[in-house]
């Protein structure tokens, strides 16, 4: 109850004039942002820091804040639309919202649901952060390395969802992708690994240009491949396109009532793994993805299903407001853009830590009462700019190509503002559509390469911590409840053929 | 209106950067004053720690107006974990005289375990800051003072410490060689950051963490992290003034590895250029603006070495690292 005074007080500060214009341009800058490849919440919260040091401190973290949040959104409108994932966090997006965009031919409704999934994901992560942030942040910090380890082995079995109709490939393809996050720098000993003596691949492969040449430069492959027949199938879309309007991107009840229950699952696990120190949006919406795989969706996932949208969406919204959680309660930073937020509120000359929530009252609860406000701001804006979003679909193949080139190499630049982001999107692109064409699916190489870093530095953490020994796996309640999770999802699928057969065979 | 302002502006600023390079064509020679941008690289992202000392020293260079009015331009190059933008200001030949890097030891440790890069590849201008560390632990720990973990450790208990990468692991590294403990008993684990380190002090996944003391400071204000060892020559002062030194602790020499922060050049700059980077770095060593928002914010010692001084202390520096790691 008390929280909910604090709220409402909270909303007093974020109501006033200035407040409401710092949240508004947040929101836009950050959709903005988010869509564009490359520069995602964490080059834009940087850029955008130095403008704020002469701001009030409330004022400026409205903005940030309101500007990290919004970028989940725009990072699904060139998922949807061009198959480039706007952000990392969009990189699930893409499995489901490009064909929903265009092999179904309803990318106002793709738009639509993303945003509305992303509404819903993001008010119960506030909501949660609400009355129970300073309690979730205390239980984040009981995941150690052996918690950890035990929960990213749960989402790599996710894994064998994504692989398709043949799994020796998808494994082939997983492993592939383990060996490539393995490059670079070990980040226990700070060995080299797999660097070939060349200076740039000690840093390892970026992600962000790796996934913009492995999705989107892939696509472009395949546009110039396909383009003849693809001009005709787009002159008959002309033809039929009349739902260039918000009316005509409107979401059916039907619609409505698949996407509510994905959402709110995803919500709340999104939340939950956002809470977690070193976890993040990316690791949500993968998630969020794995677990909408163990329903039941009407349309299979990764054929443009609504369900698959709304997962990924509302996990990777939701992880962004639990983040909140460990940084305003404990001053622990959940993300790159989490530590730069950090660094922002040092330079306002606050201290963030365990003190911030009873030192800076008034500045807490503006914040998470201004988050709510982004939310409902962006909701707006980005519903506003779906019609002439889905335009995009509309352009012809000529010009689409050199356009998708040119973002994809901005993109892959803009990372670390060198042209080796440049060279890695172009051979990832190539490569990736050689896949492709091979029947080898990406996702399960996306996914590895993103869990398997993660996963491997806390396992070697967990066993530095027991010596060696597994034990530690089984002897802390947390871990051991999560190990045997994952060991019956894995003895399951082991079982459920055997017992099939027996079935079969009386 | 505000169009037509701005294309005065713009205008006149063509003419005078203009008239600047007509009078850098003429005035070779004597000593050097900047006629255009300089470029300082940092090669580590926005946002951290050596990011914000850069942006500070330019910012400070525009508001005391030290560099003749011209503008500091950051660039933040992180390819190669920073290898890479480090080689290319050491090669640079074009233009020596305008390009900066922010060089700490911690950008030093990698660099000459990595690559065949070395400190005699760059002209160290100035050394600005220098930071030290303490041991802390979590409220929780079984460890009352850290004398009763040399006494576990040398029992055969496993002790394990959190902390960064770098300078915290030559910092353990010392204290280690000095208590005369196996790295299997007193074992580290290094962590992204030193703030990922004290969340896993916080959620009791190690049992001491290494830290400088601003990252700490408001942890131990709290009483989620208590000091229990300074790694330094005295003891600290204010809320961390309980952590004894190691040889108030017990038989051993004070371990300190001290970490610096500092600013140098590529090896082509030319020595006016030198002399006059190593006296604005000091004059904003002398600021105001350098001493309470980011000296006193950041708890660090103000140390200012010219660029004699700090390339003495960073070549010892380099030798002593490279010697105590078995580097050739």
């Amino acid at each position: 109850m008390e929280n909910f005074v604090m709220l409402f007080q909270g909303f007093g500060t974020a109501l006033t004039p200035v407040n409401i214009g710092a949240c508004l341009l947040g929101a836009v800058l950050g959709l903005v942002v988010g869509a564009m490849p490359g520069i995602g919440s964490l080059a834009g919260v940087a850029l955008l820091l130095p403008l704020t040091y002469k701001f009030n401190p409330a004022t400026a973290i409205i903005m940030l804040g309101a500007l990290y949040y919004s970028n989940m959104y725009g990072g699904a409108f060139s998922a949807i639309l061009l198959n480039i994932p706007g952000d990392s966090p969009a990189v699930v997006t893409t499995l489901d919202g490009y064909p929903m965009a265009t092999k179904r031919k309803r990318p106002g409704q793709a738009l639509m649901t993303a945003n509305t999934a992303s509404f819903i994901g993001g008010i119960i992560g506030m909501i949660i952060l609400t009355f129970m942030g300073p309690g979730l942040a205390n239980l984040g910090l009981k995941f150690g390395p052996s918690e950890m380890t035990a929960l990213l082995l749960i989402a790599m079995t996710s894994i064998s969802w994504l692989v398709g109709e043949n799994p020796i490939k998808g494994l082939v393809i997983t492993a592939f992708g383990i060996l490539l996050a393995s490059m670079g720098m070990d980040t226990l000993s700070g060995a080299p690994r797999y660097e070939f003596g060349n200076m740039y691949l000690l840093g390892g492969i970026p992600f962000t240009p790796f996934v913009i040449g492995a999705v989107g430069f892939a696509q472009v492959i395949n546009l110039i491949n396909e383009r003849d027949s693809d001009n005709e199938k787009r002159a008959k879309n002309a033809k039929n396109d009349t739902k260039l309007s918000i009316r005509g991107s409107m979401l059916t009840g039907h619609d409505l009532k698949r996407l509510i229950p994905p959402a709110l699952r995803s919500g709340f696990l999104g939340t939950f793994v956002g809470v977690l120190p070193g976890a993040g949006a990316t690791t949500g919406s993968f998630m969020g993805y794995a677990i909408q795989k163990k329903f039941k969706s009407e349309e299979e996932l990764g054929t443009g299903a609504i369900e698959g949208v709304a997962a990924s969406e509302a996990a990777n919204n939701a992880a962004a407001a639990g983040a909140f959680a460990p940084l305003l309660a404990l001053g622990i930073p959940g993300s790159g853009t989490g530590a730069v937020l950090l660094g922002g509120l040092m330079m306002w000359g606050l201290s963030p830590g365990p003190l911030l929530f009873e030192n800076e009252p008034e500045f807490c609860w503006g914040l998470i009462a201004s988050l709510f406000m982004a939310n409902l701001f962006t909701l707006v804006v980005a519903v506003c700019v779906i019609p002439f979003l889905i335009k995009i679909l509309s352009v012809p193949v000529k010009y689409m190509i050199p356009i998708i080139t040119v973002v994809c190499v901005v993109g892959a630049y803009s990372t670390s503002n060198s042209m080796y982001g440049v060279i890695v999107m172009f051979i990832s692109g190539v490569v990736g559509y050689l896949l492709n064409k091979n029947n080898f699916p990406s996702a399960p190489m996306l996914l590895s390469f993103v869990l398997a870093p993660i996963l491997e530095d806390n396992m070697r953490k967990a066993f530095i911590i027991s010596g060696g020994s597994l034990g530690i796996f089984f002897q802390r309640p947390i871990t051991c409840v999560l190990m045997l999770i994952f060991l019956g999802i894995v003895g399951f699928s082991m079982l459920r053929p055997m017992l099939m057969k027996k079935k079969a065979e009386k | 209106m505000k169009k037509r302002v701005m294309a005065t502006l713009l205008a006149g600023v063509m003419a005078l950067s203009m008239m600047v390079v007509g009078c850098g064509q003429t005035s070779a020679g004597g000593p050097f004053t900047p006629k255009k941008n300089i470029n300082w690289t940092v090669t580590s992202s926005a946002g951290g720690g050596s990011d914000i000392f850069t942006r500070m020293i330019a910012d400070i260079m525009k508001n005391e107006d030290l560099v003749n009015g011209q503008t500091v331009v950051v660039t933040n190059k992180t390819d190669g974990a920073g290898e890479v933008g480090r080689n290319e200001v050491a090669m640079l030949k074009k233009d020596a005289d305008y390009q900066l890097l922010t060089f700490n030891s911690g950008d030093l440790m990698p660099m000459v375990q990595n690559t065949k890069n070395r400190s005699n590849n760059f002209r160290i201008l100035a050394i600005m800051a220098v930071d030290k560390q303490l041991l802390f632990k979590g409220e929780n720990t079984s460890y009352d003072t850290f004398a009763d973990v040399i006494a576990a450790c040398q029992a055969g208990t496993k002790v394990v410490v959190g902390g960064s990468k770098g300078d915290d692991i030559a910092t353990y590294q010392a204290l280690l060689a000095e208590l005369g403990i196996s790295e299997d008993v007193l074992t580290y684990i290094t962590y992204d950051s030193t703030g990922d380190a004290i969340t896993a002090a916080l959620g009791g996944h190690v049992e001491l963490v290494i830290s400088k003391p601003a990252a700490a400071s408001e942890y131990v204000e709290a009483g989620s992290l208590i000091p229990v060892l300074a790694l330094a020559n005295e003891r600290y002062t204010g809320n961390l003034a309980d952590a004894p030194t190691l040889s108030e602790v017990g038989d051993y020499e004070n371990v300190e590895v001290p970490v610096w922060r500092g600013v140098a050049g590529p090896a082509s700059m030319s020595d006016e250029a030198v002399a006059y980077w190593s006296e604005v770095l000091g004059k904003v060593a002398e600021t105001s603006q350098w001493k309470d928002e980011y000296i006193e914010a950041n708890k660090l010692i103000a140390e200012y070495k010219d660029t004699a001084a700090a390339t003495e202390y960073v070549t010892q520096y380099e030798a002593d690292y490279m010697k105590a790691n078995g580097i050739q």
